[in-house]
C-alpha cells in the first residue's frame, strides 16, 4: 500500500491538488451563493406578503427534499430540452446553490426565532418599518445565532461537491479524478483513502475555523 | 406552516398605511409569480414539451408499476441502510463514550472519517475496488454499505447528544443504587435516550433516502435508475424527471411530517445535530 501511495503521489500528485482546488471552487461558490440567496429568501419568508412567504416555503421544501444528484441530472440533461443550457461546472454550482440556500433559509429561520418578540415590538413602537427592523435588528442577530449550523452546512456542501463527478466537468473535481484513476489503473483502496482524507481534513478545518468565528460572533444571553 | 411569536410580531396589527402597502406588495408579487409560472409554461410550449408524445405513457399502468418498483428499490436500500445505521451507530456511540481510551479514539476516528467522506466517493470505491480484487459485491450492498456508513457516523452523534440530554440526576440515582456503568446505561440512560432521539432518527431517514439516489452510479434499480430506463424507452426527459423528483419530495415530506408528529407526541425536539454537538467537542 505504501508503494502504491508513492507511485500515486509521483504520478498524480499534481492532478490531485488541481482536482482538490476544483472541488473547493465548486463548494465555495455553491455555499457562498446559497448563503446570499438564503438571506433574500428569509426576508421574503418573514415578510407580510403572503404570496412571497408561500413561494419561499415551496422553494425550501422542494430543494431540501430532493437528492442533489436528481437536481444536477435534471439541470444538466433535462433543462436543455427547454432551451436552457449551462456548462457542467456552473450546473453543479447551481445545484449546490439551490440546495444549500434552502437549508440555509431553514437555519436562518431558526435563528430569527431565537430573537425575543419583545425586541421587535419595541422596534415597532419606536416607529421602525419592516425593512429597518429586519435589516438592523432581526438579521444581524439571526446571523450570529446560526454560525454553527451554517458551518455544518458548509461542510456538507464540500462533501456534496462530489456530485460533480457525475457530469463530465472539464477539469475533474476530486471524486471524479479518483474514479477516473481507478478506471485507468487498479490502485485499490489507496486513491480513495487519500481523497477521503482530503475531504475529512477539509471538514475538520472548516469546523475549527467555524468555532473560532462563533466565539467572536456569538451573543451570550 | 404556523408562525412563531417572533415572526408574528413583525407585522401583526398593522395600521391603514401598512395594510395598503401590504396589499400592493401582495398584488405585485402575485403578478410576478404568475408571470414566472407563465414563462415556464411558455418555455414548455415553444419547445414542444407539452406535446402528448412526452406525456402519454404516464397513462400506462406498467409505467407506474415500473416507477413503483424503483420506489421499492429506493425503500429497500433506505430501510436496509437505516436499520444497519441504528445498530452500528449505537455501537460507535458506545465506543466513543467508552472509558477505555484506545476504543474511544478508534470510534471517534471512525465517526469523523465516515462523517467527513462523501458517500459518493465511498460508492465509487465499492464499485471499483472489490472488483479489482476479484470480489463480487451486489449493487444493493454497493449502495447500502456506504450510505449506512455515513448514517451510522451521524446517528452515533445523535445518540451521544441524546444520552447527554438525559437528566444528570437520573444517572446519579443509578450510581447510588449500585448499578454498574453498563447497567446504568442499559436500564436508566438508554430507554430515555431512545425517547429523546426518536424524532431525530426519523428525520435522518430523509438523508438516507436521498443518499440512495447514488444507486444511479452503480445501476442499482432504484428511482433514478428506473427513471433513466423510462427516458431511454420514451425519450422524454423532463416529464420523467419531474415525476421522479416529485416522488422524492413527497416521500421525504411524509417522513418529516411523521418526525414532527412523533416530536409533538413525545414532547421532544428534533435535534439540530450541529447545535447539539459541534464537531470535535466532547459532550
Amino acid at each position: 500500500m505504501f508503494a502504491d501511495f508513492q507511485y500515486l503521489i509521483a504520478t498524480y500528485g499534481q492532478s490531485f491538488i488541481a482536482a482538490y482546488l476544483v472541488s473547493l471552487r465548486i463548494a465555495v461558490l455553491g455555499f457562498v451563493g446559497g448563503f446570499l440567496v438564503s438571506i433574500l429568501l428569509t426576508v421574503a419568508r418573514v415578510s407580510p406578503i403572503p404570496p412571497l412567504r408561500g413561494a419561499v416555503t415551496v422553494y425550501v421544501e422542494v430543494f431540501r427534499n430532493m437528492p442533489v444528484l436528481c437536481l444536477l441530472v435534471f439541470i444538466v440533461y433535462a433543462l436543455p430540452d427547454l432551451g436552457i443550457v449551462a456548462d457542467y461546472e456552473p450546473s453543479a454550482i447551481l445545484a449546490l446553490v439551490l440546495v444549500s440556500s434552502s437549508f440555509a433559509c431553514e437555519n436562518l429561520r431558526t435563528g430569527i426565532n431565537t430573537i425575543d418578540a419583545g425586541q421587535i415590538q419595541a422596534a415597532r413602537s419606536l416607529g421602525l418599518g419592516f425593512g429597518q427592523i429586519v435589516g438592523s435588528i432581526v438579521l444581524p442577530q439571526a446571523l450570529r445565532a446560526v454560525v454553527q449550523p451554517m458551518v455544518t452546512l458548509a461542510i456538507s456542501v464540500v462533501i456534496s461537491s462530489s456530485v460533480g463527478s457525475l457530469v463530465p466537468i472539464a477539469h475533474k473535481e476530486l471524486t471524479g479524478l479518483v474514479a477516473e484513476i481507478n478506471n485507468a489503473e487498479a490502485l485499490g483502496v489507496t486513491t480513495f483513502l487519500v481523497a477521503a482524507l482530503m475531504y475529512v481534513f477539509t471538514g475538520l478545518l472548516i469546523a475549527f475555523l467555524g468555532r473560532r468565528l462563533e466565539r467572536r460572533l456569538a451573543i451570550w444571553r | 406552516m404556523a408562525m412563531t411569536p417572533t415572526e408574528a410580531a413583525l407585522f401583526e396589527t398593522t395600521g391603514p398605511r401598512a395594510r395598503r402597502r401590504i396589499l400592493i406588495g401582495t398584488v405585485l408579487s402575485a403578478a410576478a409569480l404568475a408571470a414566472l409560472v407563465a414563462w415556464i409554461v411558455y418555455r414548455f410550449y415553444i419547445k414542444g414539451q407539452l406535446a402528448s408524445q412526452y406525456w402519454y405513457f404516464f397513462a400506462q399502468l406498467n409505467v407506474w408499476e415500473f416507477i413503483g418498483m424503483g420506489l421499492l428499490g429506493t425503500m429497500r436500500a433506505a430501510l436496509g441502510a437505516g436499520a444497519i445505521a441504528l445498530v452500528v451507530g449505537l455501537i460507535l456511540m458506545l465506543g466513543r463514550t467508552s472509558k477505555f481510551k484506545p476504543v474511544s479514539w478508534l470510534a471517534t476516528a471512525f465517526i469523523e472519517f465516515f462523517r467527513g467522506t462523501p458517500t459518493l466517493l465511498f460508492i465509487y470505491a465499492m464499485f471499483l475496488v472489490p472488483a479489482q480484487m476479484g470480489l463480487k459485491v451486489s449493487t444493493y450492498w454497493m449502495v447500502v454499505i456506504p450510505v449506512s456508513a455515513y448514517a451510522s457516523a451521524v446517528l452515533a452523534e445523535v445518540y451521544r447528544a441524546g444520552a447527554a440530554a438525559v437528566p444528570k440526576g437520573q444517572k446519579e440515582a443509578g450510581v447510588s443504587l449500585g448499578l454498574t456503568d453498563w447497567q446504568n446505561f442499559r436500564y436508566v440512560v438508554m430507554p430515555q435516550m431512545f425517547r429523546i432521539v426518536t424524532p431525530t432518527l426519523v428525520t435522518q431517514l430523509v438523508v438516507v433516502v436521498k443518499d440512495t439516489s447514488f444507486g444511479y452510479v452503480v445501476t442499482y434499480p432504484e428511482l433514478m435508475v428506473n427513471a433513466k430506463v423510462l427516458i431511454a424507452n420514451f425519450s422524454s426527459l423532463i416529464p420523467v424527471y419531474l415525476v421522479i423528483a416529485l416522488i422524492y419530495i413527497l416521500v421525504n415530506l411524509a417522513i418529516s411530517r411523521f418526525a414532527n408528529w412523533l416530536s409533538r407526541r413525545q414532547d421532544v425536539k428534533v435535534m439540530d445535530i450541529s447545535e447539539a454537538l459541534p464537531r470535535g467537542v466532547d459532550a
